[in-house]
């Protein structure tokens, strides 16, 4: 792997970010929006429920903990269907660019975008409602850690999705993501779920990072059993997503697609 | 030496066969032009010469080393221009130009972004965005992102569509220079077959993915036999139209102009005729075949 061909793919998507309204408004407007709506929401909640103080703990957390599988997860697809868009794949490839760097970059800039995403929005909450990002401590890499790989593998396979079935499927990129937030117990605890969907919840590793952090702000402390089980299948996971990207770009290859897009 | 190999190649989407084991090579500092009507294969061609293409069959060599084995270390050396893609729209040029050179590890990147501005002249339109500009001018740029890395060899698809003549005259020179100085091989495709005659050392000439031809310009026009004469007509237009006819001769009129198409070794005879004919002509223009002859002949077998 050459260092010089990743930040060659880095600089390329983060000179778009500086030009792109699109791309600045999702990683701080929305964000900013999110925050109000339901930092506001919350305290209102809390009017009612004076001796449920922590409701706006944990709605703060959910929203910001998911800002990091949302950006892992959007800067892959979202950036690969930019050079579709663009019909700058074959430029990329007719260089000595090699796959695995490719991938690198998209997950270094997930990375990269999630850590700003995330102090952006931690600095908001904490300036509008007094929300500390650091109340979960040591457990807050961890977390971080999980969070960020499922975004990256949910991302891989919506990209292999994309790159294999072409931009009619493109919605998947802003959508995918949303299909596995009732399962990951954002804002409400897995207990809460029907059967069946707590059995699903089961095999969601953000699953175990939510109801981690819900225990954390109750408790102070939390099962470290839930962060290796997370971990595990996020590995499990990450694996077969880029598997299933490799062969979906070899397709590409096959049907020599990269000049059409 | 071969810089460039392909060997059977063959590529098959289905059960249609886009490229029908195609064999050939280029040389140091050769400039080779791969021609065929639309769909004739040569932009699979293309596409499978720069790794971006699973050939079904055959493969690929540059430097004698094989291009899915040695990818990275070849593709250093080698870049690729065409019309018909584009860099992002939404960065600049010199951004473009930053990310590319990154990509191939350009030394002093700036000062060769600089450079490679001038020799394309698009320095005024580095701080203006892709989306910006015009079709000549992406064409500019996209040839200056192909001379980024001193490629040995450029793979070039419709280099100077869309350019004005003058900017076009200014490329072909341009290439003809880079072939000179550094011995840069290059393949190119392009409809226009003057630039072709022009620029290229040798031409392949695919129809429905095979070869036809493999030959210099030159040799390819001499198969065509049939030369055209034009004449601007004083007096005897009808008497010449008729001789053409019962001659079985193809011709065209335009006013008191008339072009006769014959082959070439019959001119002199023919001449003589229409003039023992009594037929007065102001102008007369012999059109030796061209490159374009061949190629439309070609088309119409």
């Amino acid at each position: 792997m050459k260092t010089h061909r990743i930040i060659a793919i880095l600089l390329r998507y983060i000179f778009l970010f500086k030009h792109s309204f699109d791309r600045l408004s999702d990683a701080f407007y929305w964000p900013t929006i999110d925050l109000l709506i339901w930092g506001l929401t919350s305290l209102y909640f809390r009017k009612f429920m004076p001796d449920q103080s922590y409701i706006v703990l944990v709605i703060m957390s959910g929203l910001l903990l998911w800002l990091v599988v949302w950006r892992g997860q959007y800067e892959i697809t979202v950036n690969l269907l930019e050079d579709l868009w663009n019909k700058n794949l074959v430029n990329i490839f007719v260089s000595p660019l090699k796959f695995s760097e490719w991938i690198s970059s998209f997950l270094l800039l997930g990375l990269i975008k999630a850590i700003i995403s995330l102090s952006f929005a931690s600095l908001l909450a904490f300036f509008l409602y007094k929300f500390k990002i650091f109340i979960f401590g040591f457990y807050l890499l961890p977390f971080f850690i999980i969070l960020i790989m499922m975004g990256w593998w949910v991302g891989f396979i919506v990209a292999g999705i994309v790159l294999r079935y072409g931009t009619r499927l493109q919605t998947l990129a802003w959508a995918a993501i949303a299909v596995v937030s009732p399962f990951s117990a954002v804002y409400y605890p897995v207990s809460i779920l029907p059967n069946w969907a707590q059995k699903i919840a089961l095999f969601v590793p953000t699953s175990y990072v939510f109801e981690g952090a819900r225990e954390v702000i109750s408790k102070g402390h939390l099962d470290p059993n839930k962060l290796y089980i997370g971990f595990a299948l996020d590995c499990f996971y990450l694996c077969l997503s880029l598997i299933f990207l490799r062969k979906s770009f070899d397709k590409v290859l096959e049907k020599g697609l990269v000049k059409l897009y | 030496m071969d810089i460039l190999q392909a060997i059977n190649l063959t590529k098959k989407f289905a059960e249609f066969v886009a490229v029908d084991n195609l064999s050939f090579s280029l040389k140091e500092g050769e400039i080779l032009g791969i021609l065929g009507p639309n769909g004739a294969g040569k932009t699979t061609t293309i596409q499978m010469l720069l790794g971006v293409l699973t050939p079904t069959l055959g493969e690929v060599y540059y430097f004698g080393k094989k291009l899915n084995q040695y990818r990275e270390e070849i593709l250093e050396q080698v870049n690729f221009s065409s019309t018909y893609t584009n860099l992002p729209w939404d960065l600049t040029v010199e951004e473009n130009l930053i990310f590319i050179s990154y990509l191939y590890d350009i030394k002093e990147r700036f000062k060769r972004i600089k450079k490679i501005a001038e020799i394309f002249k698009i320095e005024k339109l580095l701080k203006q965005k892709m989306m910006e500009l015009s079709s000549g001018q992406i064409t500019r740029v996209n040839l200056a992102k192909a001379f980024i890395n001193f490629p040995k060899v450029l793979l070039l698809d419709e280099p100077t569509a869309s350019l004005d003549p003058e900017v076009a005259k200014y490329i072909r020179e341009f290439l003809l220079e880079e072939r000179k100085k550094f011995q840069v091989s290059i393949v190119l495709t392009s409809h226009n077959m003057r630039e072709v005659e022009e620029v290229c050392d040798r031409v392949v000439f695919i129809n429905k993915g095979k070869i036809i031809a493999d030959d210099t310009p030159y040799s390819l026009a001499q198969t065509v036999e049939t030369s055209h004469v034009d004449f601007l007509i004083k007096d005897g237009l009808k008497r010449l139209q008729e001789y053409a006819v019962t001659k079985g001769l193809s011709y065209k009129i335009e006013g008191r102009y008339i072009s006769v198409s014959i082959k070439e070794k019959l001119i002199g005879n023919f001449l003589k005729e229409i003039m023992e004919k009594g037929i007065v002509y102001d102008e007369i223009s012999i059109d030796k075949p061209t490159l374009e002859d061949y190629f439309l002949e070609k088309i119409k077998k």
